[in-house]
C-alpha cells in the first residue's frame, strides 16, 4: 500500500506565487493568434479612429510646414488652394471642430472596445474559472487581459497610423500638389501625427479593457463547475 | 484506506442561498468524513445539494456555517493565495464539460497546472507527455481539444488533474457528457489512478455505473445525507461487480 501523502506540511510554503510575466505573455500571444478572427472588429474600429487622428494632425502640420517656405511655386500652389493666409479666427474654429470630432470618435471607439472585450470575457467565463481552479491568481487574469488589449491596441493603432499617414500624403497631393512636398515637411508632419496617435490608440484600448478585466478577475472558480452559465 | 486516515472532514456544514426574499437551504447540516485513498461517490438527484457540497470540499465555495477541514486545516481560514495553492497542487479537478483550454493542445493543457506551480517549461512538458501516454493518448500530444473526441478530452482532463500529484481528485459528473462505453473507460482509468497513485477520488454523479467502482457512496437528499453505503453493501445490491476492481 502506498504511503498517504500529507497535504499540509509544516516546512512547505503554502502560498501560491505569481507566475513569471514571460509565461503570461506567451499565453497571451497564443490566445491572440488563435482568436484573431474575433478581434477583427476591434482592429478595424481602432484603426479607423487612429487613421483619422493621424490624418487630422499630420495634414495640419504639413500645411503649416509648407507655409514657411520661400519657394515661389509652393506659395502659388498654397494660394490657389486657399491655404496660404488663413486668418487666426477661422484656423482656431477649424481646430476646435476637429478636436470635437476626434473626441467623439475616440469615445465611440472606447465604447466599442469595452463592449468587445467584455464579450470576450463572458465568452471565456468557463475558461477563466478553469484557470482559477488550476491555481491561477487574480493578478494573472488581469495581466492576461491587459497584455492582450495592449497588443490589440498597438497593432490596431499601427495599422491605423500607416493608413492614416498614407491618406495624409494622398490628401496633400490631391488638394495641393505632390511636387511641392518636401522631405522636411513630410518628416515633421510624420513626427507630429504618428507617435501621439500610436500612443493614444494603445492607451485608449488598454483603458477600455480595464472594466471587463476587473469583471474577469473577480469571477469565482466555482462558476467553472457549472454546466450552464 | 487500510489506515483510514481522514483527509476531508466536514462538521455541520450549512449553505443558504437567498433567491429574492426566499431562503433556500442547499445544505442543511452535513457532517461527514472522507478517508485518504478511497473512491467516494456522492449520489443524489439534481438539487439535492451534492454539487454545493462538492464545491465546499474543493475549496471553491465557503459554507454559510460549519467547517470544512482538509487534512485537519479549516479551509475557511485560508486566504486567496493559500486557496490558490491548495487548488493548484493538492486538488485536481475534473469537470463534466472537460473544460480544456481550447487554444492549447493536449500537452500544453496538461502542463498548465505545473506552470502555475512554478515548474520549468521543459520539466512540465516532459511530465505532461508521460501523463498523456499513461492515459493512452501518447499519439495525440499536439492535438487540440477540438480535434479530439469527448472521451479523449476527458482523458486529457484526467492527465491534467494529475499534473501536480494532488492528494484529492474532484470529479463532477465526469461521465455526464460521455456515452456508456467511454464513460466506463473513464471510470476504469480513474480507478487505476487511485490504485497507482494513492489519490482520494471524490465524484459527484447520478450515473449508476460509477457505483461499481466506489468504495463508498454517500446519498444526498434535500441537503442532507440520506444514507452511506460501503462497497460490501453495494456488492449485495448490484451483484456482479467484482471484475471492476
Amino acid at each position: 500500500m502506498h504511503k498517504m501523502k500529507r497535504i499540509f506540511n509544516q516546512d512547505e510554503d503554502r502560498r501560491q506565487k505569481p507566475i513569471p510575466l514571460s509565461k503570461t505573455f506567451e499565453m497571451c500571444m497564443r490566445n491572440l493568434k488563435n482568436r484573431r478572427g474575433r478581434y477583427v472588429l476591434i482592429f478595424i474600429s481602432i484603426s479607423v479612429v487612429v487613421a483619422f487622428f493621424v490624418t487630422t494632425l499630420s495634414y495640419q502640420r504639413l500645411v503649416n510646414e509648407l507655409r514657411t517656405t520661400e519657394d515661389i511655386q509652393t506659395i502659388a500652389v498654397l494660394q490657389r488652394a486657399g491655404a496660404l493666409l488663413a486668418d487666426a479666427e477661422s484656423d482656431k474654429q477649424q481646430r476646435d471642430q476637429m478636436i470635437w470630432l476626434l473626441m467623439l470618435s475616440g469615445a465611440l471607439c472606447f465604447v466599442g472596445v469595452t463592449n468587445t472585450m467584455y464579450m470576450s470575457v463572458t465568452e471565456r467565463y468557463q475558461e477563466i474559472g478553469t484557470l482559477k481552479c488550476l491555481g491561477a491568481l487574480d493578478g494573472f487574469v488581469v495581466q492576461l487581459y491587459i497584455i492582450e488589449s495592449f497588443f490589440i491596441g498597438l497593432v490596431g493603432s499601427a495599422i491605423g497610423c500607416i493608413v492614416g499617414y498614407l491618406l495624409t500624403i494622398v490628401q496633400a497631393g490631391l488638394i495641393l500638389e505632390f511636387g511641392i512636398l518636401t522631405i522636411s515637411s513630410l518628416f515633421y508632419s510624420f513626427i507630429y501625427g504618428v507617435p501621439p496617435a500610436l500612443f493614444g490608440g494603445t492607451i485608449l484600448t488598454v483603458m477600455a479593457a480595464i472594466y471587463p478585466t476587473m469583471a474577469a478577475a473577480r469571477m469565482k472558480p466555482v462558476d467553472a463547475m457549472r454546466v450552464e452559465i | 484506506m487500510e489506515d483510514q486516515r481522514e483527509i476531508v472532514r466536514t462538521h455541520d456544514v450549512r449553505k443558504t442561498y437567498y433567491m429574492g426574499s426566499e431562503e433556500v437551504h442547499a445544505l442543511s447540516g452535513i457532517s461527514t468524513t472522507i478517508f485518504a485513498g478511497e473512491y467516494l461517490s456522492i449520489m443524489g438527484p439534481s438539487g439535492s445539494g451534492k454539487s454545493t457540497f462538492f464545491n465546499m470540499v474543493g475549496g471553491l465555495d465557503k459554507p454559510t456555517s460549519g467547517e470544512v477541514y482538509i487534512d485537519e486545516v479549516d479551509i475557511s481560514q485560508l486566504d486567496i493565495y493559500e486557496l490558490a495553492w491548495l487548488r493548484c497542487r493538492k486538488i485536481g479537478y475534473i469537470f463534466q464539460t472537460f473544460n480544456l483550454i481550447p487554444v492549447m493542445n493536449a500537452i500544453e493543457n496538461v502542463s498548465l497546472p505545473m506552470i502555475f506551480a512554478g515548474t520549468s517549461t521543459d520539466e512540465s512538458r516532459d511530465k505532461a507527455a508521460n501523463l498523456l501516454t499513461r492515459v493512452g493518448l501518447g499519439d495525440r500530444l499536439t492535438h487540440r481539444p477540438i480535434e479530439m473526441s469527448g472521451g479523449q478530452q476527458q482523458r486529457v482532463a484526467i492527465a491534467r488533474s494529475m499534473a501536480n500529484d494532488p492528494a484529492i481528485i474532484l470529479a463532477d459528473e465526469p461521465t455526464g457528457n460521455l456515452d456508456l462505453k467511454t464513460g466506463q473507460e473513464i471510470i476504469a482509468l480513474l480507478t487505476e489512478m487511485k490504485e497507482e497513485r494513492g489519490v482520494t477520488i471524490i465524484t459527484a454523479t447520478h450515473d449508476h455505473k460509477m457505483l461499481a467502482a466506489s468504495d463508498r457512496v454517500i446519498w444526498f437528499t434535500d441537503g442532507k445525507v440520506h444514507r452511506i453505503e460501503h462497497r460490501a453493501d453495494l456488492d449485495i445490491q448490484v451483484g456482479t461487480i467484482g471484475g471492476m476492481e
